[in-house]
């Protein structure tokens, strides 16, 4: 009787957990839903169609997301990682770690006017280039105390020792350090991709409209109070890091159990 | 003298570590350093192998002065007392490793490795990854990587120090096989009084960052500053004790 009701409230909670994204899907495929009705008047793919058809651009903003979020992921892991090894060796690495900190202090939207002058006068307004740039501000702090954790003194035996067997720095990195590292770069390459994919405040000041991420339009159809539309925007913004999630189960974390 | 090291200095911010280092040893030779934890063995033997930069002296090996040159090309090992292997490569390519790096042909890296596998007694293991093999194993393929390059000058800090008794006395065993069967020139940094004996041609003993090469066992026995003396007192005193009982 007891395991029963374990069972209940297991099933229960895994509904909860659950339920929002069934009510987004549903949401996506519904319209003439109004109060008091309990089930939509219309399921089907009609808002789909319209909005991937459409001058909406849907899908030219899932493609300007996954071209920043991933050279963002891809610019601050490397750069991170890199450079993560050279604060560790660095003589003043606590005070660099403690900079590191700094664009999390201010919130995004205060950060994004911060730099806005220097933006400006780079040309990086309103561009696909200035968000990568502004977002990597974020995501490379982030790669660096990731990576933080990764060096050590055995590491720097490890180099070490590679130079007296006749290796060079290039050796060391290439066929040690990286390989050492493959589970942590994944990761962060994971991370820092969500970080971009789902940032908002930046990208609307640096963008200024117009670079539309799948964010902003998500906020945009909420704004216009387009739930339909919202929902479908929402499918398409998940859609990616559940992907990244599957295969991070799948391929890194059982290595890294 | 192939390796020559003179008036060797090295400080870390105000502390001496090694002061006035000076020592000579011969081709094919081992010469055994012995000393406390924090007396400068560890510093003195980055300082050969080129891991830390001396404040002063001069290191010739061969004839050739090596005090500044990099450390991939002075052609000298250092070996750790972890054996770090690197943990994404089998036993095959953790021994064929410095072999890659000096682009040797494959046939001729398959053959050398294959002939180091059966000469560290690993007949078998090639194809196992460093987690499947035991801390002896481990240590073993560790000294195969080191002599399969065929270094000048091996450099070995307290490399068997954390093994157990048994396995310590096997890898000794191996290790005077393969120094003489590579012809190893070698520093070897131990802690420990008999194995210091065992394994050196000739003994060392290193105190505050200073060092004193006995060219006899039977000096180094003698000296009381060495803790043989010590030593052989209490083995005595055990001895007595036990007969008296």
């Amino acid at each position: 009787m007891k395991d029963k009701w374990k069972i209940i409230v297991l099933y229960l909670l895994v509904g909860l957990v659950f339920f929002p994204f069934a009510y987004m899907i549903l949401l996506s495929l519904a319209a003439e839903w109004r109060f008091p009705s309990l089930i939509p008047g219309y399921v089907g793919l009609m808002h789909w169609k319209t909005l991937l058809g459409s001058e909406k651009g849907l899908l030219r903003s899932l493609f300007s997301s996954t071209v920043i979020s991933v050279s963002v992921a891809l610019i601050a892991t490397s750069t991170g990682f890199i450079l993560s090894r050279v604060v560790y060796y660095h003589p003043k690495k606590r005070l660099l770690n403690l900079l590191a900190y700094f664009p999390y202090i201010l919130a995004p939207v205060v950060f994004a006017a911060c730099l806005s002058f220097f933006f400006l006068k780079m040309g990086l307004f309103g561009n696909i280039q200035g968000v990568i740039v502004a977002q990597f501000l974020i995501a490379f702090p982030y790669a660096l105390l990731f990576f933080g954790s990764f060096w050590n003194e055995r590491l720097r035996s490890y180099e070490n020792l590679v130079a007296t067997l006749g290796g060079s720095r290039y050796h060391a990195f290439l066929r040690v350090l990286l390989p050492m590292a493959k589970s942590m770069l994944l990761v962060c390459f994971f991370q820092t991709f969500l970080i971009s994919w789902f940032e908002y405040g930046l990208t609307s000041v640096i963008g200024i409209g117009k670079v539309q991420t799948l964010t902003i339009k998500v906020f945009m159809f909420i704004k216009e109070a387009n739930y339909y539309y919202g929902a479908i925007s929402c499918c398409l913004l998940i859609f990616p890091p559940v992907l990244l999630l599957y295969f991070n189960k799948k391929y890194i974390f059982k290595k890294m159990a | 003298m192939f390796l020559e090291v003179s008036h060797i200095v090295k400080s870390f911010r105000r502390e001496h570590v090694v002061r006035d280092l000076t020592f000579s040893l011969e081709a094919k030779r081992t010469l055994s350093i012995l000393g406390k934890s924090g007396c400068g063995k560890t510093t003195m033997l980055k300082v050969i192998g080129g891991l830390e930069k001396p404040d002063s002296g001069a290191i010739l090996l061969n004839g050739n002065d090596i005090t500044h040159t990099r450390p991939e090309q002075r052609n000298i090992v250092y070996l750790y007392q972890e054996d770090l292997l690197f943990p994404h490569m089998d036993v095959f390519e953790n021994i064929a490793f410095g072999l890659r790096i000096k682009k040797i042909q494959k046939p001729q890296i398959a053959e050398k490795v294959r002939h180091m596998i059966h000469s560290l007694e690993l007949d078998g293991q090639e194809h196992k990854m460093p987690g499947q093999l035991s801390g002896g194993q481990r240590q073993r393929v560790s000294f195969g990587r080191a002599i399969i390059t065929n270094p000048s000058l091996l450099l070995l800090d307290e490399p068997f120090g954390s093994l157990d008794a048994g396995t310590r006395q096997r890898m000794q065993l191996l290790f005077k096989k393969l120094t003489a069967e590579y012809d190893i020139t070698s520093l070897f940094v131990t802690h420990d009084l008999k194995e210091a004996v065992l394994m050196g041609d000739a003994v060392g003993f290193m105190t505050s960052g200073h060092l004193k090469v006995y060219k006899e066992a039977q000096d180094f026995v003698n000296d009381p500053g060495t803790g043989v003396q010590d030593e052989i007192k209490f083995w005595d005193a055990l001895k007595v004790t036990k007969d008296q009982s």
